[in-house]
């Protein structure tokens, strides 16, 4: 499969462009997870927070998106997505996507 | 005292082999999988070169995996990774989640 045809099957809706900056101002509700390296899920399913920062930032807004609608599920995330609008979902993946490691190691 | 300690040894020697055993992943049959199923939308170092697909390398195991059991379960939906989770055994689970885990990243936990 062609890099062109997986992102035709993988595309919803094109996420608009973010702005970090007002992203960052979003943060709080996602570092005491999110921020914390190792920080682990509640109990019954536990496993590591996954690391979102330097992540595609599509990838980010489909995510919270799919939180959001109920087509993926996990109680904090899913009560967090459903306060968030899409200009705030952009903003938060431009946040996050530009603070990852600055290049591939 | 000598035999005490070398008893001691050989416990110790035997309990890390155990669990070295236990989580030791199959790196080749990742390798196949990756190739065979995931490489043309995510890379085959887990870096994604396309936008809509999640960054994998460096990612938590525990959390990769925990993913594709619930692809695979249905309880995450995505009609293609669906369909590519199906293909997989408990087994090639863990030795994917631990083969992108292990892959070098950008990805990092941060404020």
């Amino acid at each position: 499969m062609s890099a062109a045809t997986a992102s035709i099957a993988w595309a919803q809706t094109p996420a608009a462009p973010g702005d970090p900056e007002k992203g960052r101002q979003k943060v709080a509700m996602c570092q005491g997870c999110h921020g914390i390296p190792g920080w682990r899920t509640a109990y019954p399913e536990v496993y590591q927070v996954p690391k979102i920062a330097g992540q595609h930032p599509a990838y980010i807004v489909s995510a919270l998106k799919d939180y959001k609608s109920g087509a993926r599920t996990h109680p904090s995330m899913s009560a967090i997505a459903a306060s968030l609008s899409d200009a705030d979902m952009a903003n938060l993946a431009a946040y996050y996507a530009q603070s990852g490691l600055a290049s591939k190691p | 005292m000598t035999k005490i300690r070398i008893v001691a040894s050989i416990g110790v020697v035997l309990l890390a082999t155990a669990s070295a055993g236990a989580v030791a992943a199959d790196m080749e049959n990742a390798k196949k999988k990756v190739t065979e199923v995931c490489q043309a939308c995510h890379g085959m170092d887990g870096n994604s070169p396309v936008a809509e697909n999640p960054k994998l390398a460096g990612q938590h195991p525990d959390y990769l995996a925990k993913a594709l059991r619930d692809y695979k379960s249905g309880a995450r939906k995505n009609p293609v990774m669906g369909a590519m989770a199906s293909t997989l055994t408990t087994k090639d689970i863990a030795d994917l989640a631990a083969y992108f885990g292990s892959q070098p990243a950008v990805l990092i936990s941060r404020y």
